[in-house]
């Protein structure tokens, strides 16, 4: 129940998801200890957006931010044992993220905790209209696919709400030019 | 004031009849997983005529069953999500899924809400290791606003009404 009752005031529907999710994923729910699946469509997103307050200031930005989103979809899979995904399922749901439309802002890559993470983003006539996040560690997986405006720094706001994981986009960006670094070697 | 009571009893079970599909068969496959049937809540039926009439936050017909004690029954052992997505239909898509399979702490959280008319339905089945909690609320997502944006002035509204 205690994560029902947040989200008590969200609504349904589905939606064309405009990133699909490959298909693989849904079998490693089989293997994974714990698993969330958020799917938050336009509709949802709009009446979820009414319940929250003008008056206080935080909910008020993350109700200006989600004015701009036409959908918000995660899967988030913990696991016991570490290497229960393979890497071919990552390159399948990368593979989507060509240019020009898709373009990688941030790339980060961690040998020593075996982590990395990824930040897409998508632009049509110099609007931004799509982000998308891969966070994998050695026993986590994580995949966010935002559908509308949202700019990159609003990810650290939009974090803990709506099934969007905290994500420190400014501390990936470092990893980032750190992986470049290592890449130009 | 006994046979306004009788009244309001079958006015109450009238409305529980009339409740949805969908929860029901939840009920019914959490019952057959674990071999047990709901926790009875006397007069139940009685909050549906409470909110028929006073539609607190917006809601209008709720539908509730608990389960208790759940560690105390052999489970069938069938994959929970799945057998309630079977239940709902595939015509309704759980927007907030969750499912934990750490053991000692097994929970399966399955959120659904449609949109029907002016009104929102909404179905959130809660299964744990010990307890399994089903709701179906049927709420105008306008009036629910206006309690949430100012909750207190409402509750002190509400409350006046009842007094009266």
């Amino acid at each position: 129940m205690k994560y029902a009752i947040p989200v008590l005031f969200l609504a349904l529907p589905l939606a064309a998801q405009e990133i699909k999710m490959p298909p693989g994923l849904d079998k490693l729910a089989a293997k994974a200890s714990e698993v969330v699946d958020v799917s938050l469509d336009g509709a949802l997103l709009q009446l979820a957006s009414r319940f929250l307050s003008d008056k206080d200031p935080d909910e008020a930005h993350v109700k200006q931010l989600v004015g701009g989103l036409k959908g918000v979809y995660v899967k988030s899979f913990e696991f016991d044992e570490a290497n229960q995904y393979s890497q071919t399922e990552i390159d399948e749901f990368r593979a989507q993220f060509r240019p020009p439309l898709w373009s990688r802002i941030v790339g980060a890559r961690s040998k020593k905790n075996g982590e990395n993470s990824e930040v897409y983003l998508k632009t049509e006539n110099n609007q931004i209209t799509g982000l998308a996040v891969i966070a994998a560690e050695a026993k986590e997986l994580t995949i966010v696919n935002i559908v509308g405006f949202i700019r990159p720094e609003d990810l650290r706001d939009l974090g803990g709400h709506m099934g969007i994981p905290k994500i420190d986009v400014g501390g990936a960006k470092k990893g980032h030019d750190k992986k470049d670094k290592e890449d130009d070697k | 004031m006994k046979s306004a009571l009788f009244v309001l009893c079958l006015a109450g079970a009238g409305f529980s009849q009339a409740a949805d599909r969908e929860f029901h068969d939840v009920v019914r496959v959490i019952s057959q997983e674990f071999h047990t049937r709901p926790t009875s809540i006397p007069f139940f039926g009685l909050v549906n005529v409470f909110t028929e009439t006073i539609r607190p936050a917006g809601t209008r017909h709720i539908d509730l069953a608990i389960f208790e004690h759940l560690s105390d029954h052999d489970r069938d052992g069938r994959n929970l999500a799945e057998s309630i997505q079977s239940a709902v239909g595939r015509s309704w898509k759980p927007f907030i899924k969750v499912q934990s399979l750490r053991r000692g702490a097994e929970e399966t959280v399955l959120v659904y809400m449609r949109q029907e008319g002016r009104e929102w339905r909404l179905l959130i089945t809660s299964v744990e290791r010990d307890e399994a909690t089903v709701v179906q609320l049927r709420l105008n997502p306008d009036a629910l606003a206006k309690w949430m944006n100012d909750p207190e002035n409402h509750a002190r509204h509400w409350h006046g009404e009842i007094g009266e």
